[in-house]
């Protein structure tokens, strides 16, 4: 009776363990995202995930022979906007998506020679000063020049003491993280177009047909010592080898997402490899056997039986590659390059969400809240995609072997 | 069972939950000057720290670890930031434009660190941005060769001066505008968006690096400008390094948050200064500390000063 | 059978060995393909990081390896100017560090994956692995953030209430733990695969023999699974080993001589291959590839001594 109790006991202390043990991933992960949360949620709004990051720019100033407005608002302003009967534009301080304060105009009359700015660039159009743009400076012939950082009051101040301005510099909201999205997503494609076949296939090798001996033992050794090889050394290797042959491939001018998703699918390998296998030992001897018994041949029992039994464990490769995909930043600064760029293309160098945050925090002044709002995005994919997976995997083998995972 | 081990999960979570709460919340103790003094750092090929180490008169540590105080600790500008948002006891340096509220930003010897005080020659603290350019004849195109050059008389008017003040940094003195002087560069005047110009070198200096050329875009024909920063050594190795200045990674524009060294010498004209930076000695908001001199910040960072109370008793 | 169906057979057959034999090559290619690359790495590393030891350095001389591999200063004399760079102390706290932070990471990690594997009620082992996944993919970099954030906090108050003032929490402790908590996802998943493939049968024979759950669960299935979990342990080993960014935002840097005050700052070979790598040039800029070197040297044999160690332990063989 006592020796029942003893064991009891223990039992429940051992299982106390893998339950406290459990809960430390779990506070670590709730923990870091009320960290990011509290760090970023102010930047965290629609926009940024659709807006392009480049703003477009304009200087202008006014035709010849213009006239101040000296009208009234047509519309009621928003709070905290101030505006200029004078020249008939309101203006109010902002915050742009990079968390910078900004003076963002709030309305322009349509009689304000604002409405109607002479390009001082190549165009030759007039070009309206919108609603929406961003100012960042108005220069006067004389008097000290207004920039946005001293304020919409300022600004307004300064035009109003004025009489005509030399150039006005507005341009259109940027700082959108759109391109670094776009371009995470089709690394994790072509990461895994790479990575997926040979390593799926090496597993195959390794634990349906080689023989165990030597040979397969060394090859195993070699794999699993590139586990250890530091991201920062992979870069390196990415640098060295895979930029100069996507170079001269492709007519990439540097850095590029093909040499950047080689690099990451030699990251992934190990990690593939490794995992498929552990879910390829699990399939039962049986399964073959009985497959090559009805005459299937050993391509066929390996496609058609062994691979599905193990779908669930690739999967699990797969969603371990993606996250380590996302999370890559050491290895992608020198494979592909800290360029943050809106157009997407293969051979072009436009970077990931977590090289994003590296070039934010190497930012000086580094943009902590930015980069904070960028990993509860990171986040929240990496969760979607995990459910999506994870769904499709169940539905997958619902219908393929008729039982649910 | 699993009731009482799910109780036992939810009440370990709670604690440690509330203990990283506890760790952003910050705890007011009186200042104690018996403390030892954190001396916080950047590496030595920070051109911040070369800036600060050459300003309190210590040139000896610019690029030399072992002359430091015993102890130092090694960070980036933003590790010291959030050092000293957490060390008491701490002391460091940044750039101006980094300085915010969660800090206290020191006076050096009796003037406050501000732009006006730079610009009015009273705070010494400083270190210079530079540019640096391919030799001439050596670019991809004539017309990158053109709107480089541009670019660099550009960065000589009260324009350029505008769009620095506005990112932070402490423009030079000029009162040309590139009005006056557009007309001696006639690229400026045709459509050059299909002409991309390289920048690059240091990240101290990106943020105004860009702004310079997102307002120079418009001025100059919409050319595209490409930025990579990734240090004020690469300024030199990528515009002028034969081994490099051609590869991928070449560049038509450097920038660098220090003076060019002996071993980066290129003809005059291909370099020069176009703004200041402001280095700023920080501590923790707790410190009743204001004030120091070049000889206190000398004094702790070489170790003659170990303790807070050191400083008062001079 | 007629005579024609035992010739399509045989035609089938020969077809079909044909194609096995085309199945073998392409996948024996993958796995050679895959087990090259540590060459192609390997190759890049030690040529990049002999220069420093063999060329003359832009007239500052050649490195001393002796001296770089056994000093315990990082450099002696000014930057740019010195050839007297140093490692040694640099390869023992990047071990002391790594080993402490396993001592964490392994038995939580392990104990989770059980945990996920055969004790929690399936919802619960959803949203865990969930909570895995999702923190194996949180960039080095946001750790870091947390790290400097909450963690340097957590140490510096911590340290402040026993009385011992640290730099701020710059520390071995808060590198250990910024470490354990990015190797722990590393280390259940891998472990949860070694647990799940264990043979049920194994598991019934001991319930069957009056073992209860948790016995078989501890006794039984951990060690079935040992060789997979210690696979799991030596990826937690390289990825502590070659984390570089999390761990430049709080080891604090150290110069020189080795510490074991868990209070005291720290540095680890690949925090000095970061630090400065984007500002420097010439011998301060190659000497980082010769870090990189040690370290690749310092993971491959901590790589294979725990290999050794591996085979040494064995495994019950779930297949042959």
């Amino acid at each position: 009776m006592s020796r029942r109790n003893a064991r009891r006991l223990r039992d429940f202390f051992l299982n106390a363990v893998t339950y406290l043990s459990s809960t430390v991933s779990l506070v670590a992960l709730v923990a870091i995202l009320l960290f990011i949360f509290g760090k970023g949620y102010k930047l965290l709004n629609f926009d940024l995930v659709v807006e392009n990051f480049e703003s477009q720019g304009f200087v202008a100033d006014f035709y010849p022979g213009f006239e101040t407005c000296g009208c009234v608002a047509e519309i009621d302003l928003p709070e905290g906007s101030y505006y200029s009967e004078k020249w008939g534009i309101a203006l109010s301080d902002s915050t742009d998506l990079l968390g910078k304060t900004v003076v963002e105009v709030d309305y322009v009359h349509p009689d304000s020679p604002f409405a109607y700015l002479r390009d001082k660039g190549i165009g030759s159009e007039p070009i309206p000063l919108r609603t929406d743009y961003d100012i960042i400076r108005i220069a006067f012939e004389t008097a000290p020049t207004a920039l946005s950082r001293y304020g919409a009051a300022n600004m307004i101040a300064s035009l109003d003491a004025s009489d005509s301005i030399r150039e006005i510099e507005f341009e259109t909201k940027g700082g959108g993280i759109r391109g670094s999205i776009l371009t995470t997503l089709v690394l994790i494609g072509l990461t895994l177009l790479f990575a997926l076949p040979i390593g799926v296939g090496a597993a195959v090798y390794l634990n349906e047909y080689a023989a165990v001996g030597r040979f397969s033992k060394l090859l195993r050794s070699f794999i699993e010592t590139l586990t250890g090889v530091p991201s920062i050394i992979y870069g390196l290797m990415g640098l060295a080898v895979f930029v100069p042959l996507t170079v001269r491939l492709t007519g990439a001018t540097g850095g590029n997402l093909i040499s950047g998703a080689m690099t990451l699918a030699v990251i992934l390998m190990p990690v593939i490899i490794r995992t498929t296998e552990e879910s390829l030992k699990v399939v039962p001897d049986d399964f073959r056997q009985a497959s090559l018994a009805l005459g299937a041949s050993k391509t066929q029992t390996t496609f058609k039986v062994v691979l599905p039994s193990a779908l669930p464990g690739i999967m699990t490769a797969v969603l371990l590659a993606i996250g380590r995909i996302i999370g890559e930043s050491a290895a992608l600064v020198f494979a592909i390059g800290t360029t943050i760029k809106d157009d997407v293309s293969l051979t072009g160098k436009s970077t990931s969400l977590a090289v994003h945050i590296w070039a934010m925090m190497t930012d000086e002044p580094a943009n902590v809240e930015l980069s904070a709002t960028i990993a509860i995005i990171i986040v929240v994919i990496v969760v979607t995609l995990n459910i999506l997976i994870k769904l499709i995997t169940n539905r997958y083998l619902k219908k393929r072997l008729g039982v649910g995972a | 069972m699993k009731k009482a081990l799910l109780a036992l999960v939810f009440l370990f979570s709670a604690v440690s939950l509330l203990a990283c709460g506890a760790a952003a919340t910050t705890t007011a103790e009186p200042f104690d000057g018996t403390m030892t003094i954190n001396v916080y750092t950047r590496d030595t090929t920070s051109g911040t720290r070369a800036g600060f180490m050459a300003g309190i008169g210590f040139a000896a540590a610019e690029a030399d670890d072992s002359v430091l105080v015993d102890g130092f600790i090694i960070k980036d500008n933003t590790g010291i930031l959030t050092a000293m948002t957490i060390d008491e006891y701490g002391i460091g340096y940044i750039s101006l434009s980094s300085v915010n509220s969660t800090v206290k930003a020191l006076y050096f010897e009796g003037v406050a660190p501000t732009e006006a005080n730079v610009i009015n020659n009273t705070y010494g603290l400083k270190r210079p941005f530079m540019w640096m350019t391919r030799a001439e004849g050596d670019y991809p195109s004539q017309d990158v060769e053109d709107i480089v050059n541009a670019f660099i008389a550009f960065l000589g008017t009260s324009d350029a001066g505008d769009i620095i003040a506005n990112n932070g940094a402490i423009a030079l003195p000029s009162s040309v505008t590139w009005d006056s002087i557009k007309s001696q560069h006639p690229i400026t005047l045709q459509d050059n968006s299909g002409v991309t110009v390289r920048f690059g070198g240091s990240d101290s200096i990106q943020k105004v690096a860009q702004a310079l050329t997102a307002a120079f875009m418009p001025k100059c024909g919409n050319f595209v400008a490409e930025h990579d920063h990734t240090g004020s050594g690469d300024a030199y190795k990528r515009t002028n390094d034969p081994a490099i200045k051609d590869t991928s990674v070449g560049k038509d524009v450097g920038f660098a948050s220090r003076v060019f060294k002996s071993t980066e010498a290129v003809p005059e004209a291909q370099r020069g200064q176009l703004a200041w930076d402001a280095i700023v000695a920080i501590v923790h908001l707790n410190n009743p500390l204001a004030d120091v001199t070049a000889a206190d910040l000398k004094s702790i960072y070489d170790g003659t000063f170990t303790k807070w109370s050191d400083l008062d008793a001079e | 059978m007629t005579g024609q169906d035992i010739v399509a057979t045989m035609k089938n057959t020969a077809a079909s060995r044909r194609v096995d034999h085309l199945a073998k090559g392409v996948f024996l290619a993958a796995a050679l393909i895959s087990a090259s690359f540590i060459f192609l790495i390997a190759g890049i590393v030690l040529f990049r990081g002999f220069i420093p030891f063999l060329s003359d350095n832009g007239g500052l001389g050649r490195v001393d390896l002796f001296h770089f591999l056994t000093a315990d200063v990082w450099l002696i004399g000014q930057t740019f100017v010195s050839n007297l760079y140093g490692v040694g102390y640099l390869i023992l706290s990047t071990l002391f560090i790594t080993t402490l932070s396993l001592l964490i990471s392994f038995p939580v990690g392990v104990l989770t994956a059980l945990f996920i594997a055969k004790v929690a009620p399936a919802p619960l082992a959803k949203i865990l692995r969930t909570v895995i996944e999702t923190l194996a993919s949180i960039p080095s970099i946001v750790f870091g953030l947390f790290g400097a954030g909450v963690i340097l906090k957590l140490v510096y108050d911590f340290s402040m209430a026993i009385g011992y003032q640290s730099k701020g929490g710059n520390s071995i402790l808060a590198t250990v733990l910024v470490l354990a908590l990015m190797t722990i996802p590393t280390i259940t998943s891998i472990s949860e695969v070694a647990i799940r493939s264990v043979d049920k049968t194994l598991e019934h024979g001991s319930l069957a023999l009056g073992a209860s759950k948790t016995q078989t669960n501890f006794k039984v299935i951990l060690a079935a699974a040992k060789s997979g979990i210690f696979t799991a342990a030596i990826l937690g080993v390289g990825r502590s080993l070659g984390e570089a960014t999390a761990v430049s935002l709080v080891a604090g840097g150290r110069r020189s001589g080795v510490s074991f005050d868990l209070l005291d700052t720290t540095g680890t070979l690949t925090t000095m291959m970061l630090e400065g790598l984007k500002e420097t040039t010439g011998l301060d800029y190659d000497i980082r590839f010769s870090v990189g070197l040690v370290l690749m040297a310092v993971i491959l044999i901590t790589n294979l001594a725990l290999n050794a160690v591996k085979r040494r332990v064995g495994s019950v063989h779930v297949k042959a």
